[in-house]
C-alpha cells in the first residue's frame, strides 16, 4: 500500500523572546514524520522558524486575522491551489479566535483542524475566566476586565498594587504606581483591543501545564511543569517536569467543565498567601514548550495529528515522569537576502523554497 | 506547598529533588542520613541512635541537630 506522507500547514513560526508554538511543533511532527510535508503559514519574512533546518517545506505569507474570515479564506484557497495540504493547526491565540468560527470552511476544503468549540473558547477567556474557576472549585486572583484608562483606575482602587495588566490575547505587565497603570493600559489597549485585564498580583511559584482534550471532558495527555527561570516579560526560560495529584485534578476540572477539543495550556501559580494554586490562565493552543517533552518521547503534536488524521481519540500519552528540565537556548538561525526579498517583494507571496543552495 | 517525606527523590550525594513541588535541595551529610531514616520509618529515639553511632556524637549533639533538621523540614512541608 502506497502510504502518502502527511501534508500539514502550520503557523505561529517566530522564536524570539516570546516564543510561538509552531516551530516546536515542526520539530515535534518531524520526530515522529520524518517524511512530512510541512507548509509554514506566517504573518512576517523574519520569523525565526523559516529559516531553521528541519523547518517546514515550504512557506506562505498569511493576512492577520483582524482582516477578517473573507480575507483570511481567500488565501487558504490561493496556497492551496498551489500547495495541497489535508490538515492546518493554527497556533496562536488571535488565530484561534477567528478560526474556531470557520469550521465548516475548512471541513468543506477538504482540511482536518483540531479547534475547540466556540463557547468553550469564551469560557476560558480572560475575562470570563473566573466564572469558570468558581464553576471549578479553582482559586482565581480577582480579575476585572477593563475597557480604557478611566475604568483601570476605578479597578484598582479596588485591587490596589501591584498589579498585573494583560492583553486581550499577549503580553503582561507588573505596575505598581498610576504611572506606570497607564502607560501598560494604554500600550496594551492598543496593541491587542479591549478589554485588557486588570489582576491581582499573586506571590508564589509558577506552574504550566500542556494537555489535549478529547472534545468529551477527557485528557489525552498531560505535562505539568514548574517555571525554574523567568525572562522579564515572566516567560519560562527553564522549567522542570512534575507529577502533583492536587494540579492534575486541578486541570482534569477545568477540561471536563469546557468539554476542550484540542491542545491546551494551563497557567497557574502557587499562591503562598493561601497555600493553594490559583489559576491565571487557559492558552487554546500548545505552548512554546511543545517539543520539550517529545525529547524524552511524549509527544503531544504527534498525538494530536493522529486525533486529527483517526477521527478518533487516540490512546492516551504516557506520563510525563517528574525531573526532565528544558534550558530555552537562543541560537541565530542563518537566512539569506534572497529568501526575505522572495516573501517580501512577491506580489501574490508565492511559495518560498526555505532551503536553496 | 506539602510534600510525604517518602516521595523525595534523593542521590547519595545528597542532592535532593520534590516531584511534586519541583522543587531542588542540596543536604549534608547529616541530612541526607537523617532523611533517609525518616524514609524508611524510624522514629526520633531509633534516629537518634543510629546518628550517635554514625557520627560519633554525644545524645546532647545528636537530639538538637534532629530537632534543628525537624524544624527546617517542617518549614519546607515535608510530611513523614
Amino acid at each position: 500500500m502506497n502510504v502518502q506522507p502527511m501534508r500539514i500547514a502550520i503557523s505561529g513560526l517566530h522564536r524570539g523572546e516570546n516564543p510561538q508554538p509552531g516551530a516546536g511543533i515542526v520539530r515535534s511532527l518531524r520526530r515522529r514524520f520524518p517524511d512530512a510535508f510541512i507548509v509554514g503559514l506566517v504573518y512576517d519574512a523574519m520569523e525565526s522558524g523559516i529559516y531553521v533546518e528541519g523547518g517546514p517545506d515550504v512557506v506562505y505569507a498569511m493576512p492577520y486575522p483582524t482582516a477578517g474570515a473573507d480575507v483570511y479564506l481567500q488565501r487558504l484557497d490561493e496556497i492551496l491551489a498551489r500547495t495541497p495540504f489535508d490538515f492546518f493547526l493554527p497556533t496562536l491565540d488571535a488565530e484561534i479566535e477567528l478560526l474556531a468560527y470557520l469550521e465548516s470552511g475548512f471541513a468543506s476544503r477538504g482540511l482536518t483542524t483540531c479547534l475547540p468549540e466556540v463557547e468553550s473558547l469564551h469560557r476560558r477567556s480572560k475575562n470570563h475566566l473566573s466564572a469558570l474557576a468558581e464553576e471549578c472549585d479553582v482559586e482565581v486572583p480577582e480579575t476585572e476586565a477593563i475597557y480604557d484608562l478611566s475604568g483601570a483606575r476605578r479597578a484598582i482602587g479596588r485591587l490596589g498594587y501591584p498589579c498585573m495588566v494583560k492583553g486581550q490575547y499577549y503580553d503582561a505587565r507588573r505596575v505598581v504606581n498610576d504611572i506606570e497603570l497607564a502607560s501598560a493600559v494604554n500600550k496594551l489597549l492598543g496593541e491587542w483591543g479591549a478589554p485588557a485585564i486588570l489582576q491581582r498580583c499573586i506571590n508564589g511559584p509558577e506552574f504550566n501545564a500542556m494537555g489535549i482534550g478529547d472534545g468529551e471532558g477527557g485528557i489525552i495527555g498531560l505535562c505539568c511543569i514548574r517555571k525554574t527561570i523567568l525572562s522579564d516579560k515572566g516567560k519560562g526560560c527553564g522549567a522542570i517536569t512534575i507529577r502533583d495529584e492536587k494540579l492534575e485534578r486541578l486541570c482534569q476540572r477545568l477540561i471536563s467543565a469546557l468539554q476542550w477539543r484540542g491542545p491546551f495550556e494551563i497557567e497557574v501559580m502557587m499562591d503562598e498567601e493561601i497555600g493553594d494554586y490559583s489559576l491565571i490562565e487557559i492558552n487554546p493552543r500548545f505552548p512554546a514548550w511543545v517539543d520539550f517533552p517529545s525529547q524524552f518521547g511524549v509527544n503531544f503534536p504527534a498525538a494530536l495529528f493522529e486525533m486529527m488524521s483517526g477521527g478518533k481519540t487516540p490512546a492516551t500519552l504516557p506520563v510525563c515522569q517528574p525531573g526532565h528540565f528544558y534550558v530555552r537556548h537562543q541560537i541565530e538561525v542563518l537566512g539569506h537576502v534572497d529568501q526575505l526579498a522572495e516573501l517580501a517583494t512577491s506580489v501574490d507571496f508565492s511559495a518560498l523554497p526555505v532551503h536553496p543552495v | 506547598m506539602n510534600t510525604q517525606l517518602a516521595d523525595l527523590l534523593l542521590n547519595d550525594r545528597g542532592f535532593a529533588f520534590n516531584p511534586a513541588s519541583g522543587e531542588t535541595y542540596q543536604l549534608n551529610t547529616t541530612g541526607l542520613v537523617m532523611v533517609r531514616l525518616m524514609q524508611q520509618g524510624l522514629d526520633h529515639e531509633e534516629i537518634l541512635m543510629q546518628i550517635r553511632e554514625k557520627f560519633d556524637v554525644d545524645d546532647h549533639t545528636a537530639r538538637r541537630d534532629l530537632e534543628a533538621f525537624i524544624d527546617e523540614t517542617e518549614k519546607l512541608g515535608w510530611k513523614p
